[in-house]
């Protein structure tokens, strides 16, 4: 079992702790954090996590103020002088409240009194403008709709807390774009991963091979992985494009698609294009790997067998295979995990069109979070997603990595 | 376990013992701060040489227009001194970066200049100025300024923006191909979408070219703007939706028009292969170049039967800003005639002060002012969406009007999804 440490090997890895909790548990526990909150940039009301409710005085003071200055204008219109008192009354008595919080310029906690007055306020200037633009209703105000529009924002002054606990993944379990999203990267993440494990497997036996020239072959075949995905996904699409793209054209002459325009325009032939892409630019990668674990293998082993008489299918499956798998359990889980995540591929080659059948969960989680500025349902997306890593990297190591596990 | 517990706790301490210092020896310094404007602020009256800064946020900027009003603002008053703080071009990183220093209550920039469809959001989170009151205490109308640009940076009742400078969606159409009495039914921009319909299909093949009508409808921000020219800003979406559609499967627009960017569209219409196409201004100055095989003489410009989305740039002012007077004070002068005047003749934009519109200077340095038909479009002028989440509106609107024009999708449900998302 393991030692107790002693405060002098505590103190010896105390800096990696500190490390450690600052730059992986904190932002982990923080992004958690902003999944309980509905947390947004674009609205004043959610700007900030607030747990308590509070009260914008700046926004309260300007719709206020906006509110007297409407009635001043549409006032000049009314010829009634009963109406014209009442428009004045209410004008001032806006005024008047508005002038009380033109000094402070933040959000305040109100107590229990102030609170009720203003919502008191509040409730009163709606009736009365309500009333008063009723009494008038032949009169053309031009001001009529937007004094609704700003008493609706003046009722947004009091700013309620904005924590709202699991909703947001309640309402990621019903979000239709979510669950496409999902699908879309685990379809993604499936047949890529499948068929760059097969041709790796392949390429991988090839290169193991002892022959003139294996340098250069396997410098060779490593190319696509060393192009920036960014760069490789651009020339894809330039071969895609339906008006000059040689793929495009290609696929359209077999009879693939119906003409070359529609390979990236339907949702099947952008996700096959996109596929296509990536397994040209991972698969070295998973060649790499398999091979790393190819030659670990000892040759004795192959020369026993060929003794015992087993022909090539038999020593593969009985000796590279089982003699392989902690390669491949590395190397799909690497790329398994990769794949998942996949974001720059799809974001140059189709930005997850058209139609959103490209749209895979990082393209979805970023376009709420940056497009959107709504941090807080951004958060949950990507919570799910880690979710969803981490279920996968469990499945693999307990299906594939028992005897790995123990061995240790 | 012991020794570790009080290890944990001497470090505990340790660290809310130096987080304490550290708070006790910042506070006499903010206090400092805060007293030190107002120990100078009589000072500055004093002496009028010490002018308040004004920072303009904006894209950098290939013409002398941007240079010229910081100067001529400058001389014309000696309060204030503006400055330029200059962008990448990348529209999206700076939306980022402003909403960054906005968040955190900076007053950093005092003028930003934004892009049409940021209005809504910065106005709805609280960061811009609401500017009736002061546009009526200098004497501005609504209606004196570019009504798309206007209508774009409209929200919750009270504007936030003035135009900096517009641009718009146009018609353009080949004269050598399109009868007289056509022509001048489409300058005048008295015809409807059947009308037009019924010309594209007229036309297609005429004079060379392989196709009637070109315009945009790929997946992406192109698509939201021909959407709301087709269904008038969102007012009568199904019937615009319908014939937007039509369009979309007539033989008179080529058969990938669903992925058509403004790239596909120009060179269409410039190597003389359509008769009309749906773009921006830029088009006109690919036209003048020598690689169009179209040439200026051969084409005219119309507006589009329900109204033409604006594009560009407008001026707003940031709420935290140090000096609101000097920040109104350049913007109500960049927006103005005399600023306007300037962005116009020096740098070729297209005014938004109408009363510009018929200057003869600025019909000089804009061409395309000496059309008819791009008058009138100049005062159709709509906008797209303005929505607190306009990416999220936008993006719904380019997601669903794309799986309707390519059949997998009904009317029905894109007009209902629609509808809830334009709520919002």
């Amino acid at each position: 079992m393991s030692k107790r440490i002693s405060l002098k090997e505590f103190l010896f890895i105390l800096p990696i702790l500190v490390i450690i909790s600052i730059f992986s548990i904190w932002p982990i526990v923080d992004s958690i954090k902003y999944t309980v909150f509905d947390y947004r940039l674009n609205d004043q009301q959610n700007s900030k996590m607030f747990l308590d409710s509070s009260f914008n005085t700046s926004g309260f003071n300007e719709n206020a103020k906006y509110i007297a200055y409407y009635l001043k204008k549409d006032m000049a219109f009314i010829e009634a002088g009963d109406q014209k008192q009442e428009f004045e009354r209410i004008m001032g008595y806006v005024s008047e409240m508005a002038a009380s919080y033109s000094e402070q310029n933040q959000n305040i906690k109100l107590s229990g009194s102030e609170a009720k007055k203003i919502e008191t306020f509040m409730a009163e200037v709606r009736a009365d403008v309500t009333k008063l633009y009723e009494a008038n209703r032949d009169v053309e105000l031009g001001n009529r709709e937007n004094i609704q529009l700003v008493m609706d924002d003046l009722d947004k002054s009091i700013i309620g807390s904005n924590f709202i606990g699991f909703t947001a993944y309640k309402q990621v379990l019903k979000d239709l774009r979510f669950w496409s999203a999902l699908k879309n990267t685990v379809l993604f993440t499936s047949v890529s991963v499948f068929i760059e494990f097969m041709l790796g497997l392949a390429l991988a036996m090839i290169m193991n091979k002892a022959m003139k020239g294996i340098g250069i072959i396997r410098t060779i075949s490593l190319i696509p992985w060393a192009i920036p995905t960014a760069v490789s996904a651009l020339m894809w699409s330039y071969m895609y494009d339906g008006g000059s793209g040689i793929i495009a054209k290609l696929f359209a002459d077999i009879g693939l698609v119906q003409s070359a325009e529609q390979l990236l325009l339907t949702s099947g032939g952008a996700m096959v294009c996109a596929i296509i892409a990536d397994v040209w630019k991972t698969t070295p990668y998973m060649a790499l790997l398999i091979l790393g674990g190819l030659q670990t293998i000892d040759g004795g082993l192959y020369e026993s067998s060929q003794i015992d008489g087993a022909g090539k299918i038999r020593t593969f499956l009985s000796i590279t295979m089982p003699l392989l798998k902690p390669a491949i359990l590395v190397a799909l889980l690497f790329r398994t995990l990769d794949a998942f995540r996949v974001y720059d591929l799809i974001a140059v080659l189709t930005g997850g069109g058209p139609g959103g059948s490209t749209e895979t969960l990082s393209i979805y989680a970023y376009k709420i979070m940056f497009g959107q500025t709504n941090f807080g349902y951004g958060s949950v997306v990507v919570v799910m997603m880690f979710i969803c890593v981490a279920a996968i990297a469990t499945l693999f190591v307990k299906v594939l990595g028992t005897d790995l596990m123990s061995k240790s | 376990m012991r020794k570790w517990l009080s290890i944990l706790a001497v470090a505990a301490m340790t660290i809310a013992s130096v987080g304490c210092a550290g708070n006790a020896a910042q506070k006499p310094a903010a206090e400092v701060k805060a007293e030190a404007p107002a120990a100078e602020a009589p000072k500055e009256e004093s002496v009028p040489t010490e002018k308040i800064k004004i920072k303009f946020a904006v894209q950098a900027d290939s013409t002398p227009a941007l240079e010229t009003l910081i100067s001529s603002f400058n001389s014309a008053q000696n309060e204030y001194e503006a400055e330029i703080v200059e962008f990448t071009n990348d529209s999206g990183q700076m939306h980022d970066q402003l909403l960054t220093s906005l968040s955190s209550g900076s007053d950093e920039y005092d003028v930003m200049s934004l892009d049409v469809v940021w209005a809504g959001e910065f106005a709805a989170a609280g960061y811009i100025e609401a500017l009736d009151m002061l546009m009526d205490e200098a004497g501005f109308n609504e209606t004196d300024f570019n009504a798309g640009s206007m209508a774009s940076g409209k929200y919750q009742g009270k504007q936030y923006t003035l135009p900096y400078f517009p641009d718009l969606g146009l018609l353009y159409f080949r004269t050598d191909i399109v009868s007289e009495e056509d022509a001048k039914k489409l300058e005048s921009g008295d015809y409807t979408y059947d009308d037009f319909y019924e010309m594209a299909e007229k036309y297609s093949g005429q004079g060379g070219t392989e196709t009637g009508y070109v315009f945009q409808s790929k997946q992406y921000e192109g698509l939201t703007c021909n959407a709301s020219e087709f269904t008038n800003s969102y007012t009568n979406l199904k019937s615009g939706l319908e014939t937007m559609k039509k369009f979309v499967e007539s033989k008179a627009v080529p058969a990938d028009i669903l992925n058509y960017d403004e790239g596909a569209t120009d060179t269409s219409f410039t190597q003389g292969k359509s008769v009309f196409s749906r773009n921006w201004p830029y088009q006109y100055g690919l036209i003048k170049g020598e690689t169009s095989k179209v040439k200026p003489d051969q084409i005219s410009i119309a507006p589009l039967p329900t109204g033409n989305v604006v594009g560009g740039w407008l001026l707003s002012m940031n709420k935290n800003s140090k000096s609101p007077e000097g920040a109104w004070a350049f913007m109500s002068f960049v927006a103005g005639q005399e600023g306007q005047k300037i962005n116009s003749t020096q740098g070729g934009y297209l005014p938004g002060f109408n009363a510009l519109l018929n200057d003869e200077e600025i019909k000089k340095a804009n061409e395309l002012l000496n059309f008819p038909g791009f008058q009138k479009a100049l005062q159709s002028t709509i906008s797209r969406p303005v929505s607190a989440e306009y990416a999220k509106v936008s993006d719904t609107v380019q997601v669903n009007v794309h799986k309707y024009l390519s059949g997998s999708q009904d009317i029905d449900t894109t007009v209902k999804t629609l509808e809830e998302a334009l709520k919002q």
